[in-house]
């Protein structure tokens, strides 16, 4: 079945007087499958709005091309706008109107039935407050009135940039569980924009980061968190005067092995499992106290693969994030590197 | 036809709408209340008896004066014995020169104005017109620069990708808009200020050549504000946003029209009232203005004359507009929505 959104070698540059042009997208690739919650993360300005309002045909691109339900778009966009639904960053609305009005209006536009403005407020759980003005909605209600409009036209492909933005720990339940209801059980693909990595954790099967207008990585989610998990150590002793005894022990045995001691603990990767750091500590005469197996989870993935990690005494700065290898020229496939150390891993990187 | 239904409900629902409406309907009555207690077809009882007391008692005091040869020895009137002038002046020249022999009426203490729907109704209908196609100027680039700097214009467009039919349906709501508002702020205010004419002053005659006249300068009139309304929704579009739309017309209106005409007289350009926007709007309404150029005229010659009619005026005017609505249909159709 082919992906719901196909992009291949995405360029968009924005010339600035007396600068340096800013190349927001620069050769970025993407594929949506069908009936997927697919997230789409990547550091500040690393061109996600960017991508979703050239895929929404708000922005013109310079390069690349585009498809949605297997359209060229822009030039085929009218043929599959009625099955799309988005929010693109921050909704704003007109703020004397009622929601139910703003709905309205829209659902007037495009003929959509007034029937089908209920059913989203209900589904949103705007039904009570629709008839206050929007000036009074907190940031999360009209984030609940963004969605519902997006899902006024019973769309096929729902486009959100940042859903959860606002929102109270219930709406953010209430929204996740809305949107796997959407994929799951109604077969409509969701692509969500989002910087809560422990909700695109939850709420997402696919996902794809992009850094710097290029892609990184994509693929499942859990493919994607496993691949980068890696071996990493953390053995704790019950006396701290053991950790250089114990570095020594674990490099002499195997070189490959490296042991950092981090505090009061050491940090051990590339042991080949953590049975054969216990047998070797033990053979050094060297007891541990504690051996666990670092699992990380996506925020850790997240800001290894971006390069923005935080470092004591520096401050990440806005394109500070890592430069993924060269995009391949439009038209040509991207070169593809399975993530080594997962057989199974579905996650690639680009 | 449904986004243009959309839109002008949008428009209508709008706050500033309601209250931009409540301020073109409050205007136009006190317009009318005005007329209608300064108007009047001639005095009252008490009015009529006040004058003819005022004059009865100024004519009273003409015949004491020359019937009293000591009257102006009085404490109230010896200022007049010491005034240069008199001193060769006999007493009756006296009495005509300072209580005057005029033989007062009680039309010198009244002053009536009568209201005159012929000759002044169109006057006002037209200042009513003008009024309403500012107002709706600045609906119109409000409701572009709100939808812009509200966001609403991307939302919009990804509901209807084609832009041309957005700006378009925008358009033609607000040209709706505003051309109701205008008819019907006409039609009521012709009907006010008909009736306070009918009870508080003169109809006129409101005769074949009258309707002739009238009806194409207030159809002209009609259709200026239509192009107001239209300049108004495209410099919003232009700038996305409403500030940057009233911020130039307001710029031009009170000082760009003031610089160039100054400019025109500096550089000695014959009839520099022709660079003034306000000339070519006049022109409009009127159906032609005449300008005289009196830099080369002589005691002995008369001013060269140059004469705009409505159709030169309509070019100009249309032309500025088309411009305006050309750039921001290019601009719209081209620009990325940020």
């Amino acid at each position: 079945m082919p992906p719901i959104i196909e992009i291949s070698g995405l360029r968009k540059t924005y010339s600035r007087a007396f600068r340096q042009p800013h190349h927001a997208l620069d050769g970025l690739d993407l594929e949506v499958a069908e009936g997927q919650v697919h997230g789409f993360l990547g550091p500040n300005g690393s061109g996600k709005t960017t991508t979703l309002r050239a895929l929404l045909g708000l922005i013109r691109v310079d390069g690349g091309t585009m498809r949605i339900f297997g359209q060229t778009v822009p030039r085929q966009r009218p043929q599959v706008v009625g099955r799309i639904g988005a929010v693109v960053e921050s909704p704003q609305f007109f703020k004397h109107h009622s929601g139910r009005l703003t709905l309205q209006l829209l659902a007037e536009s495009a003929g959509v039935p007034k029937a089908r403005v209920e059913e989203v407020l209900e589904q949103v759980g705007l039904r009570d407050a629709a008839k206050g003005a929007v000036r009074g909605y907190s940031l999360g209600m009209r984030q609940r009135l963004a969605v519902a409009q997006a899902l006024l036209k019973q769309p096929r492909l729902l486009i959100l940039d940042e859903p959860a933005n606002g929102l109270d720990p219930a709406g953010i339940h209430h929204m996740r569980e809305l949107l796997q209801w959407l994929a799951h059980s109604q077969g409509v693909t969701v692509v969500v924009s989002s910087h809560l990595l422990s909700e695109v954790q939850q709420l997402c099967d696919a996902m794809t980061i992009v850094s710097r207008g290029r892609r990184i990585v994509d693929g499942k989610v859990a493919d994607i968190i496993a691949g980068h998990s890696g071996t990493s150590l953390s053995v704790r002793f019950p006396d701290a005067a053991s950790l250089p005894e114990a570095v020594e022990a674990l490099t002499t045995a195997d070189a490959t092995v490296t042991a950092a001691v981090d505090r009061e603990r050491l940090v051990v990767q590339g042991a080949p499992e953590a049975a054969w750091v216990t047998r070797t500590l033990a053979d050094a005469g060297i007891y541990l106290s504690e051996l666990t197996t670092e699992t990380k989870n996506l925020e850790m993935v997240f800001l290894e693969l971006t390069g923005t990690a935080p470092v004591p005494g520096e401050t990440v700065q806005i394109g500070g994030s890592v430069v993924p290898p060269a995009a391949a020229p439009v038209g040509a496939p991207a070169p593809v590197a399975v993530e080594a150390g997962s057989g199974e891993a579905e996650g690639a990187e680009r | 036809m449904n986004l243009f239904k959309a839109e002008l409900r949008r428009i209508l629902r709008r706050r500033l709408s309601l209250i931009f409406g409540i301020v073109a309907v409050a205007g136009l009555l006190v317009l009318c209340t005005l007329v209608w207690f300064n108007s009047s077809t001639g005095p009252t009882e008490s009015d009529l008896a006040e004058a003819q007391a005022q004059a009865d008692e100024l004519n009273r005091q003409y015949e004491d004066c020359l019937a009293d040869e000591e009257f102006f020895e009085s404490d109230e009137w010896l200022w007049v014995t010491d005034d240069p002038m008199s001193e060769d002046m006999s007493h009756t020249e006296l009495c005509d020169m300072y209580i005057g022999n005029q033989q007062f009426t009680a039309a010198d203490f009244l002053w009536v104005y009568t209201f005159d729907f012929s000759e002044e109704g169109v006057f006002m209908l037209i200042g009513v017109a003008i009024v309403a196609g500012l107002i709706m100027m600045m609906l119109s680039s409000s409701a572009i620069g709100a939808e812009w700097s509200s966001g609403g214009m991307s939302n919009l467009l990804v509901w209807h990708p084609n832009r041309m039919r957005v700006w378009g349906s925008k358009l033609a709501a607000a040209s709706l808009v505003c051309a109701a508002s205008v008819v019907g702020l006409l039609a009521v205010g012709f009907g006010l200020l008909y009736l306070t004419a009918s009870v508080r002053g003169e109809v006129g005659t409101l005769d074949g050549p009258w309707w002739d006249e009238n009806l194409a300068v207030l159809g002209r009139t009609a259709v200026l504000t239509l192009g107001m309304t239209v300049l108004g929704a495209s410099l919003a579009m232009l700038g996305r946003h409403t500030a940057i739309a009233g911020g130039v017309i307001a710029g031009y209106l009170v000082v760009g029209d003031l610089l160039v005409q100054i400019a025109g007289g500096a550089l000695k350009v014959p009839f520099p009232d022709r660079l003034s926007l306000y000339t070519w709007v006049m022109a409009w309404i009127n159906g032609k203005i005449e300008l005289y150029d009196w830099s080369a005229t002589t005691s002995s010659s008369m001013p060269d004359i140059m004469v705009i009619t409505s159709s030169e005026a309509g070019l100009l005017l249309g032309g500025v507009v088309l411009l305006f609505a050309v750039l921001a249909t290019w601009s719209f159709q081209r620009r990325d929505v940020a």
